[in-house]
């Protein structure tokens, strides 16, 4: 007779218990997010993917120096330097393996020119093994464009760095 | 007895003894203080100093402070002396050493990530040691904007190999000190003053002496960078191996630097060893590298089917070659096949190629001298005896007397050259250069005698006559020497050489002094047909003035391996002791006549010899008689040519072998004195390149007969046979001098004179592109005063001819030149200077005409 009276008290009282949580979960604002229609914005301080700044003028920032190269921690960087048309020094090659890649952001406190920034992307999902090597083309900023994004990067870098605004 | 002066000079010099951070300091009176603290470890930064280069302290940066003394010491200038105290690593000299810099960076661009010397900066390194991040400078910093818009920032080309940034520059006036100090040249000065003094080339003129490649390497900054290095690699990614120079016979030492991913070498550095180089490289040496990375390379091995080299696997090639020579022998006997092998390669590839004809085809036809002519075919000649004489290249250093005969230094021995000036600069030795026509490297001598040519052992004797006339020898030997001498008086001598006998006698007065003499004797000698009746008349003069007793004298070994070959036994005719070490090796040693170059191409005319291996090298291209040489290869019925590079040799071969670019493997090599040096393999294998000692085993394997049981056993006898060393013989009395005189053609009047470029060295480093910025094509250099009698002008071409060929070039005129000598590099292709000559005569003579547009 007790396990009957038990097992009925679950029933109408423990199971609306329980069902009252979710209820009012339903009404709460959810914590997931309707990904891929919607995308959390990222935190400032978020290292996505790679982006090669630009002069206003629109000339690389690069030059090549090979910092950037020789900071990574993970040897994803390859770079190969040239001659450009005014005898300025540029990069002639400028890969990221992505897959290994680990976004420590080490490149970006390397570059003494400010060149290369980690943005707010992370996808870079892809079905080939080729796609993940990222060349200069694919990484160098549209020129011209309407605002910089990374003016507030830029900022924060500087002032973790120590560097003074200029 | 040079020993015993050299012990003499140490123990007798009087030294100070003072005190350094703490440790008690005894060094040579004289020595500075920076000096001192490198000779026992203690590092004290410098700019301006350098090692091989007078001090000037204009830098500041070597401070250290000495008790009792009101200010700061500049250590690089300031001599010790007894009872100092010095501290270098105090807080006062650290203050003033930050402070220097401090000032060194007011106008230096911070633009390392752009500087070709980031990674190996010295300003770069100090400014990280002591801590500076951030100027108090707050003014704008002076800049010097180049003239030209081409490129950039300050960069400015002031050679065909050098780029000057004068933003970086700070000033330390080491390239300016050592282009004048150490190379002789004034290309390069310092302009205005203060502020914007500046480091440029002189106005109007280029950087492009055979040295220039130096002037990058000790720039403490990025304001002198090389063209070749530019924007290439940063050089904390480079490979780097220590290897040796495989073009100048006293083996450089050098750095390679690699890079590894694309099996490319990127550049050549100093390896600084004081015996050999001093720290100093050729531009030969520097850029010469470019031909290992070249495009044109050899990749495969060809096989000429119906009259057209096509590619073939390593198996086809060498079938081939096992087949044709056993048929060849067969059918003509193992005399029938010769060699000729390059004096560049390594031992292992001279010692196997003489290993495999010697024991495997059983004749003595192998010679490594393809640019000599009219190579006699009996041993021990005084000439031999010559060559086999000990050379130290330090003791050019510290001679008082240095004769150079028959050499433009500056075109063969670019490092001895580099001795010679320092023992002028340090030692006030007096140098004395003899030669047929005025040379550039003779700025140093004291006298420069200028012989007419083909009177090079009539120079000699005037010599010896002289120091008799003057009374400076005794009485017996001027006897014995006047004994064997066809010309009575010293008049007579000077007239025959065209010289005056002041001149003469002021060498004989140097040579029968006390003083350290050292004799060069160079390649107008080596390789002319003259060369017996020099080495007789040296021997007279030495024995005559005792140079043997007071110093060295020596024919200088001219490529990198020259003296290694000499050594292997590579000649037709080795020397005794080497036949017994060979026949004890190998149990047998072949009797068959020996043959040199000239004796092989003479046979292949008479088709004796019918099969042929050519080892490297273009002797096409050097061989002082391209119709003789070019009739007898097509003679053979078989030809196997191994090389770097398509040239006119691989053209006639039946089998293109692709060789290895000494780079590619590990060598060893025997410089000019003695020294064996080991070049390490910096890259790998381009194409389906071997080395070439691989190749010929491989050949000899295929034959049937295995050269060596194992690498050590080759590697035991090699170094059996280099440790023999040179006899020193001499003849036991005065020898007879014979004199070879050639009657003139009148039609071809003018002399002429086949040598090196001083850019080039050989047929390969016209492949080079850094070398032929500099010399990019031939050249005919006279004096402006035949350029005026021909009514020609630099750059003009004229039309050169001799009794067998005639060829068309540019115009050089040169003003050192002051006869009517000319001069025509034999490093280009496209020119072929070698159909002019004549094996069979001493001196080549032609006539020159004006082409007409």
């Amino acid at each position: 007779m007790k396990e009957v009276i038990k097992a009925v008290g679950h029933v109408f009282i423990k199971m609306p218990q329980g069902l009252l949580v979710t209820l009012k979960h339903l009404f709460k604002k959810p914590v997931t997010l309707d990904y891929p229609r919607k995308k959390k914005p990222m935190m400032p301080r978020y290292r996505g993917r790679h982006y090669l700044e630009r002069y206003d003028d629109g000339s690389e920032r690069c030059v090549c120096c090979g910092l950037c190269a020789a900071a990574c921690p993970a040897d994803a960087i390859y770079m190969e330097p040239e001659e450009g048309e005014h005898g300025e020094r540029r990069a002639k090659v400028y890969e990221i393996n992505l897959l290994r890649c680990i976004f420590c952001g080490f490149c970006e406190e390397a570059c003494p020119e400010e060149a290369i920034f980690l943005g707010q992307e992370y996808e870079f999902a892809a079905d080939k093994r080729n796609s993940f090597l990222w060349t200069k083309e694919d990484m160098l900023v549209p020129h011209p464009r309407k605002d910089n994004p990374f003016k507030k990067i830029i900022r924060r870098v500087r002032k973790v760095y120590g560097v003074t605004e200029q | 007895m040079a020993d015993d002066i050299k012990d003499k000079v140490k123990t007798d010099v009087p030294t100070v003894t003072f005190t350094m951070d703490g440790q008690e300091v005894t060094v040579a009176k004289g020595t500075t203080i920076l000096e001192a603290a490198r000779s026992i470890g203690i590092h004290i930064p410098t700019f301006c100093w350098h090692p091989k280069l007078k001090p000037v302290g204009s830098c500041r940066m070597c401070y250290v402070e000495i008790e009792k003394w009101p200010k700061l010491a500049v250590s690089c200038v300031t001599e010790a002396t007894d009872g100092m105290i010095v501290h270098t690593e105090s807080d006062k000299v650290k203050r003033g050493r930050r402070a220097t810099l401090e000032f060194l960076l007011l106008n230096h661009p911070l633009d390392c990530p752009t500087c070709d010397q980031g990674g190996e900066c010295e300003l770069q390194n100090l400014t990280f040691e002591h801590g500076i991040d951030d100027s108090r400078f707050d003014f704008q910093k002076n800049r010097f904007t180049s003239d030209t818009d081409n490129t950039v920032f300050d960069d400015k080309r002031i050679g065909p190999e050098i780029i000057l940034n004068r933003n970086r520059c700070i000033l330390c006036y080491r390239c300016v000190r050592a282009n004048k100090e150490a190379f002789g040249e004034y290309d390069l000065g310092v302009y205005e003053r203060g502020n914007i003094a500046e480091i440029n080339a002189a106005p109007g003129q280029q950087v492009n002496s055979p040295f220039s490649g130096n002037l990058p390497e000790i720039c403490p900054v990025g304001a002198l960078t090389s063209v070749d290095w530019r924007y290439k690699m940063r050089v904390w990614l480079a490979g780097k191996t220590p290897s040796i120079c495989p073009y100048s016979s006293s083996g450089s030492n050098i750095l390679i630097y690699t890079d590894d991913n694309k099996n490319l070498i990127r550049r050549v550095t100093s390896r600084c060893n004081d015996d050999i180089d001093d720290g100093w490289l050729s531009d030969i040496t520097r850029y010469g590298y470019q031909i290992a990375n070249s495009e044109e390379r050899l990749q495969t091995p060809l096989i000429k089917k119906e009259g057209k080299q096509v590619e073939a696997t390593w198996d086809e090639a060498l079938e081939v070659i096992c087949n044709r020579f056993k048929e060849i022998t067969e059918k003509k006997g193992k005399v029938c096949i010769g060699g000729l092998i390059s004096p560049s390669l390594d031992n292992a590839s001279l010692y196997c190629s003489s290993k495999l004809f010697r024991t495997v085809f059983n004749n003595n036809n192998i010679d490594f001298r393809t640019d000599y002519r009219m190579l006699p075919n009996k041993p021990d000649s005084y000439f031999g005896m010559l060559c086999n004489r000990s050379f130290r290249i330090t003791d050019i250093d510290d001679s008082d007397v240095i004769v150079v005969l028959g050499s433009d230094l500056i075109r063969e021995h670019h490092n001895e050259y580099l001795r010679i000036r320092k023992a002028v600069n340090f030692n006030n030795a007096r140098v004395f250069s003899l030669n047929p026509y005025s040379v550039k490297s003779a700025d140093v001598a004291q006298a420069e005698i200028v012989y007419n040519i083909g009177t090079d052992e009539i120079i000699l004797v005037a010599i010896g006559l002289a120091a008799i006339e003057m009374g400076l020898v005794e009485q017996g030997l001027a006897q014995g020497f006047k004994e064997k001498v066809k010309l009575g008086s010293l008049a007579e001598a000077t007239e025959v050489c065209g010289v005056s006998s002041d001149d003469v006698k002021l060498v004989a007065r140097a040579l029968a002094g006390d003083g350290k003499v050292s004799v060069i004797v160079g390649e107008l000698i080596t390789r002319s047909h003259g060369r017996e009746a020099v080495a007789s008349a040296l021997f007279n003069l030495s024995r005559l003035l005792g140079i043997d007793k007071k110093g060295q004298m020596a024919v200088l070994a001219r490529y990198a391996n020259s003296r290694g070959a000499e050594k292997l036994g590579l000649l037709p005719i080795p020397t005794g002791a080497q036949v017994e070490m060979l026949k004890a090796m190998w149990g047998k040693f072949p009797d068959a006549e020996p043959q040199t170059t000239d004796a092989m191409l003479a046979l292949m005319h008479k088709e004796e010899i019918s099969g042929g291996l050519v080892l490297g090298g273009n002797p096409i291209m050097l061989y002082p008689d391209r119709q003789f040489i070019t009739e007898g290869l097509e003679k053979l019925d078989f030809l196997v040519a191994c090389d770097l590079f398509e040239s006119e040799t691989t053209e006639l071969a039946d089998v293109v072998l692709p060789m290895s670019s000494w780079a590619e493997y590990e060598g060893s090599y025997v410089n000019l004195e003695g020294c064996n040096q080991v070049a390490c393999q910096a890259i790998k294998h381009i194409g389906q390149s071997k080395p070439a000692f691989e190749i010929i085993r491989l050949i000899a394997e295929k034959i049937g007969t295995s050269l060596f049981e194992s690498d050590e056993q080759m590697a035991t006898e090699i170094e059996q046979l280099l440790s023999c060393e040179p006899d020193n013989a001499t003849p036991d009395n005065f020898v007879d001098v014979l004199p070879l005189s050639e009657e003139v053609d009148p039609d071809f009047p003018i002399p002429l004179c086949i040598c090196d470029d001083p850019h080039h060295t050989g047929a390969l480093t016209q492949k080079a592109p850094s070398l032929t910025n500099f010399t990019g094509e031939a050249y005919i250099e006279m004096s402006p005063d035949l350029a005026a009698r021909l009514e020609v002008s630099e750059g003009q071409p004229v039309r050169v001819e001799s009794p067998v060929g005639k060829i068309v070039m540019p115009v050089k005129v040169s003003k050192h030149i002051d006869n009517d000598v000319v001069i025509i590099p034999r490093n280009f292709s496209q020119i072929r200077v070698t159909s002019l000559l004549m094996r069979k005569k001493r001196v080549d003579r032609v006539r020159i005409t004006k082409v007409d547009e």
